[in-house]
């Protein structure tokens, strides 16, 4: 059971997606380019994915009921992807997508929307932080709010797979300073693809053996690429039903 | 003279690594060796792939309607294989365009490996 909360494509994509051994998946939208709702283009791929004759290995091997299950046996969660210019764009935008989105992402980099984006519990995921950084755009302050809103910190491999040999090193080293802070601090880190095509996907079992090279251990992995995940939809469906931090309405 | 094989006690352990690579364009085997030895010395530079003994056994040209598939096989040092199949996941472009690896399985004969993972149609 593994998560891949950042894929940015089609069909095609979750189709490879679930071949590789993936039991959910999130489709990004951008916000800039959202002129109709993202809850109807899920919709959208859903149905598509229903009308598609499933492969031929399912007969054999119908995969394992779970969370995903539905007609199509991978979930396909409505991402949306947030691209604040300051902070105070950042809660204009949260309010306008929260509602939604199944998963509320900010794309990262600045420190100023970093900072933001770790207080406010709204958000779901932190998009790369160390994008087009030096450092790793993650400090002790932002990690104990992190840890505070349960604000997850993504590890990005397209930022390993893309950069070039010379400068992948950077990219590890920021993965590691993260994980640093995230011993002590606890905040949850998520490990997702940012998958343009299919090119972009890697197996899960792949990256639990490359989590190896950035310092993470096996269990650590599968937190990232499972637990974290998990407890974001469990979040998200008492969306509205929680009351006060600590009370749920149950019926 | 040949040097006479060692005991068995005093043999490397090994491993066999199954693995698909399907690529934008055509690739030959010569590529796919230069693709792991590269992405092997990218991520661990000479010093750490010279205790993988890594070797690769096989490959075949799979087909498959619009896509390019090639199978296959990795010799490697029993102790390093979660090194070894990070390896894999490494491999992104060739002569401009992009190029994807997964692993197929870990097997320790190259006839289970085959059988299990590899699944050539007869």
């Amino acid at each position: 059971m593994f998560f891949d909360f950042h894929i940015h494509g089609n069909i095609e994509l979750v189709k490879e997606a679930e071949r590789l051994g993936y039991s959910g998946v999130a489709l990004v939208n951008g916000d800039h380019n959202n002129h109709k709702s993202p809850g109807r283009d899920r919709n959208h791929h859903s149905s598509e994915f229903n009308n598609h004759h499933p492969p031929e290995g399912y007969k054999n091997h119908p995969p394992e009921p779970g969370i995903g299950v539905g007609p199509p046996e991978i979930q396909i969660l409505n991402g949306v992807e947030i691209h604040p210019k300051n902070s105070q764009d950042l809660k204009r935008k949260l309010q306008k997508f929260r509602k939604k989105a199944d998963v509320l992402m900010v794309h990262g980099g600045d420190l100023k929307i970093n900072r933001a984006a770790c207080e406010d519990p709204r958000v779901d995921i932190l998009c790369h932080p160390y994008r087009a950084r030096r450092d790793s755009g993650v400090n002790h302050v932002l990690a104990k709010k992190a840890a505070e809103n349960r604000v997850a910190v993504e590890f990005n491999l397209k930022y390993l797979f893309k950069t070039r040999f010379s400068h992948r090193y950077r990219v590890l080293s920021q993965f590691r300073d993260i994980l640093k802070l995230q011993r002590k601090f606890k905040f949850p880190l998520i490990i997702t693809s940012g998958a343009h095509s299919i090119y972009d996907l890697r197996s899960p079992f792949d990256v639990m053996a490359l989590t190896r090279c950035f310092g993470m251990n096996k269990e650590e992995a599968y937190t990232a690429l499972y637990e974290t995940p998990r407890q974001i939809i469990e979040k998200n469906r008492l969306k509205g039903r929680i009351i006060a931090e600590g009370v749920v309405l149950v019926e | 003279m040949k040097l006479k094989i060692l005991p068995p006690h005093l043999r490397n352990k090994k491993r066999y690594l199954a693995f698909e690579v399907i690529s934008q364009k055509p690739l030959t085997r010569e590529d796919v060796i230069y693709l792991i030895w590269e992405a092997a010395a990218g991520l661990y530079g000479a010093c750490g792939t010279s205790n993988f003994d890594l070797w690769v056994v096989k490959i075949w040209n799979c087909d498959v309607p619009h896509k390019n598939v090639l199978k296959g096989m990795l010799r490697c040092n029993r102790a390093e294989i979660d090194a070894v199949r990070a390896i894999i996941p490494n491999i992104t472009r060739f002569k401009g365009g992009k190029v994807v690896s997964h692993t197929l399985g870990i097997s320790g004969t190259i006839k289970s490996s085959t059988k299990k993972f590899i699944k050539l149609k007869e």
